[in-house]
């Protein structure tokens, strides 16, 4: 009989939660991806999430191919991407998604701090892509502290490795012989920097800090550092918008929340993570 | 009660399906990969999905580094540890002992691997003036630290079972510590922790997290190829930074299922050969 009150109990309890619940439908929404993206995505999500209790987003990384592979294969109704979406990807997203631009962002060429004060303030792209190819080992050649370089290359996967191997190594896909270590996410490749005293890598403008500075570009005699001031002029060489991805017939929420990115607020979020606001 | 029987069948063939299955979906994942690369990727050295090369020896090398690195060390270790405490100390520190081992097997893999990265690399750094002490010597000594509480723990059950009637007649014979130690218990105990060291084995072969954070993830030949001190690849660490973008269905995803299969290739061969060294021994 005991077993039987307390059934009874908890079938009774579990009506009084179904009938106290309110009575439009929670949404969920998911995004995925760029780890570059994600610091304003998910500020956002909070935000919103105070304004619209009712609809929670969960965020993910993973890089920005896995952002657009999470939308080609419908496992995220949000993706982030910290790239252009490639001819391939664009052919099965053309026809249902929209790529919206949400901010933009200098992929900075970074370096420890002993090696920053060491004399290495500034490369040019050509410097760098010896570097990366394996030309140049030593940061005694490039004017630095006699140590030997210890180049950080990206996953394929990743969109800061795209874009800055497009710009330094002239392809996407290039090969980096001259890397001694393959990192994941934003987080991860701020730790090796931050650790070592002789690390060069790539990161996004805003993951710089005292132990991972960020060396300037010299262009044509002019050394131009990785700043909001010059990504906006279009003077910093290897910049990139942050994408949002969305399916043309989203939910409403979904929709809004997109907005939200957009408004003054989502672009204050932007603005305080360290990118440069579109709007 | 009379359905005791029939469902146990039931459970025991459902089980045996999913042996069955997980192999066969491996199989078959990868098949596009190896009839459009060919079973020479196993000796090819170069791995660029992009550039459609699919070269296996870097990641087979770097798997086998690590896990005889980490099985060097964790079974000696291990045997140590059951046969200290469950024959020379005090059963309160025997139960101790057990404890720590049981709070170490359930730890989660990432913490190792960041246990790995804070403390294990700055100090490999330090010792071999390396660059980042990003390595298959680093991956091994996480592995090894994972698999000893298995190994611990399986083998002090070992020794705790070996009947009390062979201990005693091995000391009324009169024979010494070391001799009981390595003609009776050890070898009554073997088969026990045998079971132990492939299962190690297992969770060592399959290990991603741990290993993908401190192995360095970088798809060259370890020269020469005795080199462990440099960052090098293993199977499960491209696995694991590869998947999430390779598109279901492409080669390149069916290349990455293709190296599942060989790690569990090599776990099979591995343990039959354990099982035939045994029989003859």
């Amino acid at each position: 009989m005991k077993h039987k009150n307390i059934l009874s109990i908890i079938a009774c309890a579990i009506t009084a939660v179904i009938s106290i619940t309110p009575v439009y439908a929670h949404e969920t929404l998911h995004a995925m991806g760029s780890t570059t993206v994600m610091p304003v995505v998910s500020e956002a999500a909070t935000a919103f999430h105070k304004a619209y209790p009712d609809i929670s987003i969960t965020v993910s990384g993973g890089g920005s191919g896995v952002g657009i592979a999470a939308m080609i294969q419908h496992t995220a109704q949000i993706g982030m991407a910290s790239r252009n979406t490639s001819p391939e990807e664009q052919a099965k997203l053309n026809e249902w998604v929209d790529n919206i631009v949400i901010a933009r962002d200098a992929v900075a060429v970074v370096v420890s701090k002993e090696v920053y004060l060491g004399g290495v303030t500034h490369l040019s792209l050509a410097q760098i892509a010896r570097i990366y190819r394996g030309q140049i080992t030593n940061w005694k050649q490039l004017g630095g502290p006699d140590a030997q370089i210890l180049a950080i290359d990206k996953e394929a996967s990743r969109g800061t490795r795209h874009v800055f191997a497009e710009a330094v190594l002239g392809n996407a896909h290039a090969r980096a012989p001259g890397a001694s270590l393959i990192s994941g996410s934003n987080n991860e490749e701020q730790a090796i920097v931050a650790r070592s005293h002789q690390a060069i890598g790539m990161l996004s403008n805003a993951w710089l800090n005292d132990r991972v500075r960020g060396i300037a570009i010299d262009m044509d005699g002019v050394a131009i550092s990785p700043t909001l001031e010059q990504i906006r002029n279009g003077h910093y060489p290897i910049s990139r918008g942050l994408h949002i991805l969305i399916a043309k017939d989203a939910s409403p929420a979904a929709r809004a929340f997109v907005q939200f990115l957009l408004s003054e607020k989502g672009q204050g979020i932007v603005k305080k993570v360290g990118y440069l606001p579109v709007h | 009660m009379i359905l005791l029987k029939p469902g146990l069948y039931l459970i025991t063939s459902f089980i045996a399906l999913l042996v069955l299955a997980v192999p066969f979906f491996l199989v078959q994942a990868s098949a596009p990969f190896w009839a459009s690369a060919g079973i020479m990727v196993l000796t090819g050295t170069e791995w660029f999905p992009y550039e459609m090369l699919f070269g296996m020896l870097p990641a087979i090398i770097g798997s086998t580094w690590a896990i005889l690195i980490a099985l060097f060390i964790a079974i000696p270790c291990g045997v140590a540890t059951a046969i200290v405490t469950t024959e020379l100390v005090s059963s309160s520190l025997a139960s101790a002992t057990r404890m720590g081992m049981e709070v170490l097997a359930a730890i989660p893999s990432i913490v190792y691997g960041l246990i790995g990265l804070w403390l294990l690399l700055p100090l490999l750094q330090a010792s071999f003036d390396l660059l980042s002490g990003h390595s298959l010597l680093a991956a091994g000594l996480i592995l090894a630290l994972m698999i000893l509480p298995l190994i611990t723990l399986m083998s002090m059950d070992a020794l705790k079972l070996v009947s009390s009637t062979q201990r005693e007649a091995g000391m009324s014979l009169g024979l010494s510590w070391e001799a009981l130690l390595f003609r009776v218990l050890l070898p009554q105990a073997w088969p026990a922790i045998r079971g132990g060291i492939l299962l190690a084995m297992g969770r060592a072969l399959g290990e991603t997290m741990a290993v993908m954070l401190v192995v360095g993830s970088l798809d060259r030949m370890p020269e020469p190829i005795m080199n462990v001190l440099q960052p090098a690849q293993t199977l499960t660490s491209r696995i694991g930074r590869e998947i999430g973008e390779a598109a279901f269905g492409s080669i390149h995803f069916s290349a990455l299922m293709a190296c599942g299969l060989l790690l569990a290739l090599i776990g099979l061969s591995i343990s039959l050969f354990a099982h035939t060294r045994v029989v003859k021994a």
